[in-house]
């Protein structure tokens, strides 16, 4: 239109404006369709990793090792999701801790506490704060869930590294998303799609934790790491190591599983 | 010679105060507005100095005696990030309280944790004291605005589980919507690294101290704070009054001592890092500084204030020797001696700066004295207090009159007033009778 337009209007320029823009559109249209291509690829990635121990709906159970400078301890835990927005997770052991829940409703956390018989709400100023003692703060929880949201991811590498194919997925957060990280990159196989390596930065660049994935199991079609090992930068004696028992996807849970009144009723 | 010379002075010294004394009320007017612009100086002086002296004594007590102490005794990586395993242990106390018979000392320890009512949950600091010796040190435990103070256990449910009392700061107990009476549920990370949880009562509702308690503190026992923590071989901070500031640099020093002869007998773990003792104008400089920075203001504005009304002496003696330059021609032609006559004027700036040191010190004691009794009140506009360098304050803001303050006052006018009245000395002594008869 607006070509057809100048053409009519000034003959003499028309020519050479013509040009131009079509060989700007042309450029244009190279970009998007490029972009379109690696977005979907990258979109496709970030979902498989999003969905990797989560599936329609799961259950696992898991047992999860702190280590810090002061005490050693671990936990038995049952874990039930579905979609992004539910989850619950319930002490197994130590007998001390037993039956302690955790009720996770899109941004809401409550912890159920037997030995009282109370449900707490985790407001959202402790949600930098510790869950259940180890190195992930409750604000993992939360925000695995709006990852996609509140980060733009890329591709900065496909290829061989360290002997075997991988892709690095870079991912800065989006302008006002709200986050922690100020950057944080994951490696992925390229055969399997498992994720082996993520490491997180802050907001000036600098290494604050890195997890490592192993132990990989094909679960129906997917390769999962059955084990994830938090290590925070700053203190190299402490850690966290989360292991997977058993995962199953796709089970038949009641619509009213996460709710509330559940957390009470499961002892 | 020089013998003769000073008697000679001496001689004529009290016919020359008469004449300085008589001189200045053959103009009473000329005087009396002197004397109002000296003594309202000095007035004003001695109000800001009352003021200043009453907030820097309620900031010293507010510091010290609030929830401080004296003194404070914490390890490093307490003081440095509030590292919860940073301990000292519970034999150290009593030794310290062996050691140091004479000084009250009461052992505190903290925690984060998360606080659950109803409705809302939100961040709190458990503060967890001993209520018998916090009140030989601090009167934190005294300023209970609601319910009555109670750190005892509340009751014993069924199920063998035991509700501890707790006392909250005010805004807490707003922002949760909690009274005496209410339930509060806490929970938090113990030192086992399990998850701490328990029921409590809320006994009372303290007035606004410190803002962060005000905010987010919870006072609770130590028997509770172990119970709940798993806590139990040490504290995080001894809190230390003395009966006798002035030592306070004595005894923190021989605390210093003390405590590293008990390091080397009971030793403590690398990672909580050595005991600090503390006074508190370490622990919170702010205050300390802000004390320091009002004694050199104090100063300053005095300055000021005696500096501009030793302008008005000034002036008004220059408008007075101005006029009476007939009279000193008259004086010097009849024989007297310049110096003698120079020495006059100066009694008379003297005897001036003297009545109103007199008038303005006695205006100046009654209006302190109201200051005092009274102060200034602003509770009608701010009922909780003021929060300024990180404390509270009460709403009435209080004089206090430090008799030292007056003399100093005083003997800087009169300085001031000396010095301001060298000038026109200065021109009668150049006077030539001649000239002005």
């Amino acid at each position: 239109m607006l070509a057809e337009y100048q053409m009519s209007s000034n003959l003499a320029t028309s020519v050479s404006i013509y040009r131009t823009f079509c060989r700007f559109v042309f450029i244009v249209c190279l970009s998007l369709l490029s972009s379109t291509a690696n977005a979907i690829e990258i979109d496709e990635l970030i979902r498989h990793i999003d969905e990797l121990w989560r599936g329609n709906t799961s259950h696992a159970t898991m047992t999860m090792s702190v280590k810090t400078q002061r005490y050693q301890r671990s936990m038995t835990m049952e874990a039930w999701s579905r979609g992004k927005d539910y989850s619950l997770v319930l002490i197994r052991e130590p007998i001390k801790d037993r039956g302690i829940a955790t009720l996770k409703v899109v941004e809401n956390i409550w912890n159920y506490l037997p030995k009282i018989n109370r449900v707490t709400k985790v407001p959202s100023s402790m949600m930098s704060g510790s869950w259940m003692g180890s190195h992930f703060t409750n604000d993992d929880l939360i925000k695995e869930s709006s990852f996609q949201d509140d980060y733009t991811s890329s591709i900065t590498f496909e290829g061989e590294r360290n002997g075997r194919d991988i892709y690095e997925i870079t991912s800065l957060p989006k302008m006002d998303a709200a986050v922690v990280w100020g950057k944080v990159v994951m490696l992925i196989e390229q055969d399997t799609l498992a994720p082996y390596k993520a490491v997180y930065y802050d907001e000036e660049g600098l290494l604050m934790r890195t997890m490592t994935f192993d132990q990989t199991q094909k679960i129906g079609d997917r390769t999962i790491p059955m084990r994830m090992s938090l290590q925070p930068e700053d203190k190299p004696d402490e850690s966290t190591v989360i292991v997977y028992q058993s995962i199953v996807f796709d089970i038949a849970l009641e619509d009213d599983f996460f709710s509330l009144q559940s957390l009470r009723q499961r002892r | 010679m020089s013998a003769l010379h000073a008697l000679a002075v001496f001689n004529r010294l009290p016919i020359l105060l008469f004449m300085a004394w008589r001189n200045i009320w053959r103009n009473p007017v000329r005087s009396a507005l002197t004397i109002s612009a000296l003594a309202g100086g000095l007035v004003m002086v001695i109000l800001y100095s009352t003021l200043l002296e009453g907030m820097t004594r309620q900031m010293v007590k507010f510091a010290t005696e609030i929830s401080t102490g004296h003194i404070q005794v914490q390890r490093q990586a307490f003081i440095d990030d509030q590292d919860l395993y940073a301990t000292l242990p519970w034999s150290y106390l009593q030794t310290l309280e062996q050691q140091f018979p004479n000084i009250h000392i009461t052992p505190r320890l903290y925690s984060a944790a998360l606080a659950s009512a109803e409705n809302t949950s939100t961040g709190v600091l458990i503060k967890a004291v001993d209520a018998q010796r916090e009140a030989a040190v601090t009167q934190m435990l005294s300023h209970v605005r609601r319910g009555e103070l109670n750190l005892a256990v509340a009751e014993t449910l069924d199920d063998g589980l035991i509700r501890y009392n707790v006392v909250i700061g005010a805004q807490l107990a707003k922002n949760m919507n909690l009274e005496p009476g209410s339930e509060l549920v806490l929970v938090t990370q113990a030192a086992d690294g399990s998850i701490g949880n328990a029921l409590y009562r809320i006994a009372a509702i303290l007035k606004p101290l410190e803002p962060s308690f005000d905010r987010m503190g919870v006072l609770m026992s130590i028997e509770a704070y172990q119970q709940l923590m798993y806590l139990q071989d040490g504290f995080h901070e001894l809190s230390i009054k003395l009966d006798d500031a002035t030592s306070l640099e004595d005894v923190q020093a021989a605390l210093d001592t003390k405590l590293k002869l008990i390091m080397t007998s009971q030793s403590l773990d690398a990672l909580g890092g050595v005991p600090v003792v503390r006074n508190w104008r370490q622990i919170t400089p702010a205050i300390a500084d802000m004390l320091e920075l009002s004694k050199t203001m104090n100063f300053i504005i005095g300055f000021i204030v005696v500096g501009l009304a030793s302008m008005g002496m000034l002036n008004t003696m220059l408008m007075a020797i101005h006029e009476r330059r007939h009279e000193f021609g008259v004086l010097l032609a009849v024989g007297m001696k310049r110096r003698w006559l120079l020495l006059m004027v100066l009694f008379e700036s003297f005897f001036l700066a003297l009545v109103s040191a007199f008038v303005g010190s006695f205006i100046g004691i009654i209006f302190a004295a109201y200051f005092e009794d009274h102060g200034i009140d602003f509770s009608a506009s701010m009922p909780d207090g003021y929060d300024w360098a990180g404390m509270v304050f009460e709403p009435v803001m209080k004089g206090y009159l430090e008799p030292a303050h007056v003399v100093n006052a005083c003997v800087l006018m009169i300085f001031v007033t000396l010095f301001a009245s060298l000038i026109p000395s200065w021109r009668i002594a150049r006077l030539k009778p001649v000239e002005v008869m």
